[in-house]
């Protein structure tokens, strides 16, 4: 896979590309170059099967990497491109008019990332969430904990013991 | 459209004639598989109460409860799971965790009760119908989700060893500590039985993270001679791990030894910490031993101005004099003595205190005492021909070799004892002779048959590997003598060494008799201590307890001023007196900042 | 019989900006729900229908009713933790999820499941793919009316459960495939029963074959229903038995080998009309194939050796940062897991690929455009979508 790496290289502005598998790699893609490079291996390199478009919120980092997994089945292949995109902010040009089934995609990480797809279709509908007013759920810094234990009650009696802790209360309590 | 196509669906019809396959009555008729996850059970005998199954649980089903009858002791924290059936997805991780495979599935999976509240239970605990039950999950035995082997230690081997003084022990690479560090289940039942108490899997954790500096820094709150634990200690701790269960314990010693042999000694005061503001105290230490040092470098670090009082001429007392070079190299022992030094201990060797300096005077001097003499006396067979020349102590050889004395060493040596100091003075002697003669003639005998014998397992493999002859179960009869030369020993076998009560009274079978020759005989069945520095107004004022001072639980004699620790209140082991002369330092300080008059 | 327009794709009309013209106060269009709790409905979903007359004209699709987070909820989980929890993203056919991510975490780890347990696996893999087939056909055929289908294919699929639970201690999430390998070798006797239970299948299929697909009123309501067009095939990220019945022979068990797969012989099954008569009827077929894969396995598969890898203390086990993905062909198409592991003892981001996460929204609402209100369950469920895919 490194040879078709080495001939998009000349076409496009590549960054970092790590070779997971024999049949997939990822690399990663300025944002402004996405989108024709999408064209041209759907068009040119055979990869017409959109296997999946979802983001990886990396919080201290301060940026949403956006994978497009692209297949190519005749040669047997998957390539990963990674979009980095500013946490603030983040907007992406949709690519629903590429792969149709985009659309659905861009919707659900407009909901649960909060990146925005201008332009796709109901990407500001609700999908998955009903009356949400809250950050984002799939952000890295909504905690799933602390929602449930606003939202919902514990069962009263539950109470549980280190075995550490109570091994020292029980057998050495005055010493240091 | 085809006329089959009209026809075909009739045949539906044909299961009018069929018999229904439902199962007439499946709470009765319709068993679990025999690998059904079903309600848990557990076998609460076995149970270590480790928590592992909480830990491992997603779904926090698990909490970890006392249970009545059950106490906490070593090596089981007396707690037990309980298991909320509200949240239990019945994934059987908790199941294959188990340290002790004490918890496991039957194959009942029909309960009802319409108290939502009855759905919490403790296994083995509350009685269930399917306590019984013969089927259901169990971890299979290859299915491990902890691995159970401990990581190969590399050692010299026999023939690489019994030539040199050189340690055995080579001590784990970082990828192996990291490796071994990974086996902890982090369950601390281990912290209980360490007599220090120290925070175990804490710097297991650090090991894992490659984080030396945070696993220094937790060695030295509770243990300021880490390289001498981690070569020499008796690992209680191993004894307990819930890894033992089902698999080799974790090598928790060799993983404390791994953090300080990896922090040079410059960067330790970095990362331990500088000691508080000085107090004015004064406090005097007797005997540079394991807890003398330990009570020194804790008073130095709460900011008391120590003096040590040693009448060897270096500090370290049984870790220095008892144990050979190849177990606990002296450079490493250094390492240990220089830091609790460095923090402004001050260390007056040569001294013994009763002879060159009166505790009289120390005690004008100082405001608190702290006494750590330890056992240096030898115990006799005092079978006949015991009190002949060529007949030693173990203790006062292996003093004698460190001190770079040469001792006597014939090419056939007895050593009578079985604890780790026989195996000591054998191991030793063995190396001399193998220097003097080329080949070994050590027989070691003791009362106790292999199994019981007091040494460490690996002391009895490793003495064997060097070609010492171990003969268990025989005590002296005699020691044959002539003129100044020994020539041998008798022995008769032992039936038992201790009566029902539990106490000291070998029984012998005379007409089992052998002899043994050699030159010498080493006797090693225990030491004793010399408290003749105390003047005896203040022996008879403090307390004896079978011998030993008593003291409270700071280590404070009777008398006020007076602490004591180390192997004459504990008997011999370096991690109690490590431990005695920490809690004495509170003890200490706590007298001293309260205006040490009470 | 021809009733409406006959190019029907002009109407309703299209504003200048692609919306539909659909004026709803006109009284010519009505609303409809259909769902969640539908019976044609197979899980929580629903489709807000605009219809004129008996005929749809647009659709919407509402997913929602089932999210539980699983990929979030992983992110607070250690690796180990999440393995009881993949299996309920899909519970018709589960393994595909404990697959996918027990060889996700394997490949990040560098660990290598030993091959018997990959002979396990794939066991389990046919025999979950069977169960789901059951499902579907019994859903295909009550979403026309039929019901006896469903209580035959439900029997057998509880005779395969049988099997499950004796194989994994479980009937329906089995959590047998974990990183690392299977828990367990396979019991005493398996292969007899799962002989008799084989047979059991083939002869139930023989009468869905006679009751279902040899009866008129299936033929007459399926046959030209809900075509794809295999130009549609990748714009719409159409796999599996969908894309076979249009003729693209989309088979992740052959296009990407995976587990024991290359040492079994096997042709992907194929049709070529594209309709809901075809899809149910590669279905059909593939449960047949999966019979003999089975029998292969049994056959084939070794008896003894390893059936863990040796893994890290799974209490902290951490994954070195990087990113992969596994696939493997569950019974309605490409089923695959994006794993992304930060080196922490926790996964990055999980992302789960469902087929029905295509095949249910995008594919649906182009499909259903013109179809009559009482074929919308037929044409959906021959698309043989799971919602929990499309939310997990």
């Amino acid at each position: 896979m490194r040879e078709l790496y080495e001939q998009l290289k000349r076409l496009f502005p590549l960054g970092e590309y790590a070779e997971q598998r024999r049949d997939l790699s990822f690399v990663t893609v300025p944002q402004e170059h996405l989108r024709p490079l999408l064209i041209h291996l759907r068009d040119r390199a055979g990869f017409t099967h959109l296997v999946l478009l979802t983001a990886v919120d990396w919080l201290e980092e301060g940026f949403f990497q956006l994978t497009y997994l692209l297949n190519d089945r005749a040669a047997k292949r998957d390539l990963g491109l990674r979009v980095l995109i500013p946490r603030d902010g983040a907007t992406m040009e949709g690519i629903h008019d590429l792969w149709p089934t985009a659309a659905t995609y861009q919707r659900e990480l407009r909901e649960m990332f909060g990146i925005d797809f201008p332009g796709s279709p109901r990407v500001n509908e609700e999908f998955i969430l009903e009356g949400w007013t809250g950050m984002p759920p799939y952000r890295r810094d909504f905690d799933t904990k602390k929602f449930s234990e606003e939202n919902f009650n514990h069962r009263p009696g539950r109470a549980t013991k280190d075995p550490a802790k109570h091994m020292k209360e029980k057998l050495y309590p005055d010493e240091a | 459209m085809k006329i089959r196509d009209l026809l075909s669906p009739f045949t539906v019809w044909k299961n009018l004639f069929r018999d229904p396959v439902t199962i007439d009555d499946p709470v009765r008729q319709r068993p679990g598989a025999p690998r059904y996850r079903g309600f848990h059970k557990n076998d609460v005998k076995k149970c270590i109460g480790c928590g592992t199954c909480e830990t491992i649980c997603q779904n926090g089903a698990i909490d970890m409860v006392p249970v009545d009858g059950i106490s906490a002791k070593d090596g089981d924290s007396g707690l037990r799971p309980r298991i909320d059936y509200g949240r239990c997805c019945w994934c059987a991780l908790c199941v294959d965790v188990c340290m002790t495979k004490s918890l496991t599935m039957s194959n009942d999976y029909q309960w009802i009760d319409r108290d939502p509240d009855a759905f919490r239970f403790t296994p083995g605990v509350d009685r269930k119908k399917w306590d019984d039950a013969a089927l259901g999950y169990q971890r299979p035995d290859d299915h491990r989700l902890t691995p159970e082997e401990r990581v190969h230690m590399k050692e010299l081997g026999p023939d690489a060893r019994i030539g040199s003084f050189i340690e055995i022990v080579k001590g784990y690479s970082v990828e192996e500590a990291r490796k071994e560090a990974d086996r902890c289940v982090a369950c601390g039942l281990c912290t209980a039985t360490c007599p220090a108490h120290m925070a175990i899997p804490d710097y297991i954790a650090a090991i894992r993270d490659g984080d030396y500096e945070r696993g220094l820094r937790l060695l030295y709150d509770t243990n300021p001679l880490p390289e001498v634990c981690g070569r020499v200690c008796t690992h209680k701790c191993e004894s307990v791990c819930a890894v033992r269960h089902e698999g080799d314990p974790v090598a928790i010693r060799w993983l404390k030894r791994h953090i300080a042999d990896q922090v040079p000694l410059d960067q330790y005061r970095a990362i331990v910490g500088a000691t508080e503001p000085a107090t004015g105290k004064k406090v005097a230490v007797v005997g540079a031993g394991p807890a003398g040092l330990s009570a020194a470098y804790y008073l130095a670090r709460m900011g008391h101005a120590v003096e040590i009082f040693e009448a060897l001429p270096a500090a370290g007392g049984m870790m220095r004099y008892g144990i050979p070079e190849y177990r606990l190299p002296y450079d490493q022992l250094d390492k240990d003595i220089a830091f609790v030094m460095g923090l402004g201990v001050k260390l007056t060797l040569n001294t013994r205190v009763g002879k060159d300096i009166a505790l009289d005077d120390l005690r004008k001097r100082f405001d608190a005492l702290f006494i750590s003499t330890g056992l240096h006396l030898g115990r006799s067979t005092k079978v006949p021909g015991a009190d002949h020349p060529k007949v030693f102590q173990s203790i006062d050889l292996l003093r004698r070799v460190t001190l770079g004395e040469e001792i006597f060493c014939p090419g056939e040596a007895i050593v009578i004892g079985g604890g780790n100091v026989a195996m000591d003075i054998a191991r030793t002697l063995a190396r001399l002779q193998m220097r003097k003669y080329g080949k070994v003639g050590v027989t070691l005998l003791c009362l106790e048959t292999e199994d019981v014998m007091p040494a460490d397992r690996e002391e009895i493999i490793e003495s064997r590997e060097e070609g010492v002859i171990l003969r268990p179960g025989y005590g002296p009869t005699h020691i044959e003598t002539d003129g100044d030369r020994v020539t041998g020993a008798r022995f008769v076998r032992c039936l038992s060494v201790f009566d029902e009560n539990g106490r000291f009274a070998p029984r012998f079978d005379t007409a089992d008799e052998i002899a043994i020759s050699g030159a010498m005989v080493v006797e090693s069945i225990g030491q004793g201590m010399d408290l003749s520095y105390l003047p005896d107004d203040l022996k008879n004022q403090i307390v004896f307890e079978r011998g030993r001072p008593k003291v409270d639980r700071h280590f404070r004699t009777s008398v006020p001023w007076l602490y004591a620790g180390g192997d004459i209140v504990q008997g011999p082991d370096v991690i109690h007196g490590i431990a005695n002369g920490h809690a004495a330092a509170v003890g200490i300080d706590r007298y001293l900042r309260e205006g040490g008059t009470t | 019989m021809a009733l409406y327009e006959p190019d029907r794709s002009q109407y309703p009309a299209k504003k200048p900006d692609g919306t539909l013209d659909i004026d709803l106060t006109s009284g010519k269009y009505l609303k409809l729900w259909q769902g969640p709790q539908h019976p044609g409905i197979t899980g929580n979903m629903s489709l807000e229908l605009t219809v004129c007359g008996d005929e749809v004209v647009d659709c919407q699709t509402h997913v929602g009713y089932l999210h539980r987070g699983f990929e979030k909820l992983m992110e607070r989980r250690t690796y180990i933790q999440c393995f009881p929890i993949v299996c309920r993203i899909c519970v018709p056919e589960p393994d595909f999820n404990e697959y996918c991510y027990a060889a996700a975490v394997e490949e990040l780890s560098g660990i290598t499941a030993p091959r018997r347990a990959d002979w396990i696996r794939t066991l389990i893999l046919e025999m979950g793919r069977i169960n789901s087939y059951m499902m579907y056909l019994g859903g295909q055929a009550g979403s026309l009316g039929m019901g006896v289908i469903g209580q035959w294919t439900t029997y057998v699929r509880d005779l395969m459960l049988d099997r499950f639970e004796e194989l994994t201690g479980a009937r329906i999430y089995h959590m047998f495939i974990l990183p690392g390998g299977v828990r367990d070798g396979l019991p005493d006797g398996f292969e007899k029963r799962m002989e008799e239970t084989l047979r059991e299948i083939e002869s139930t299929m023989k009468d869905v074959y006679e009751a279902m697909f040899c009866n008129a009123v299936f033929k007459k309501r399926t046959i030209g229903l809900g075509v794809i067009d295999p130009a549609l095939i990748d714009p719409y990220g159409v796999t599996g038995p969908n894309a076979r019945a249009a003729g693209v022979a989309k088979d992740v068990r052959r296009d990407f080998p995976y587990l024991v797969y290359p040492e079994l012989d096997f042709e992907p099954v194929m049709g070529k009309d594209s309709d809901a008569y075809t899809r149910a009827d590669v279905r059909r077929r593939d449960v047949l194939l999966s019979i003999d894969l089975i029998r292969q396995i049994l056959a084939k598969m070794p008896h003894d050796g390893p059936l863990m890898a040796k893994i890290p203390n799974v209490l902290h086990w951490k994954v070195p940062r990087g990113e992969t993905y596994i696939r493997a062909e569950c019974s309605r198409g490409e089923y695959g897991y994006y794993l992304v592991a930060d080196g922490s003892g926790y996964p990055r981001r999980v992302n789960v690929r469902g087929p029905s996460y295509t095949h249910a929204v995008a594919l649906l609402e182009r499909l259903i455009i013109n179809v009559n209100i009482s074929d919308v369950a037929a044409l959906m469920v021959s698309f043989h979508t799971y919602p929990p895919e499309i939310e997990r």
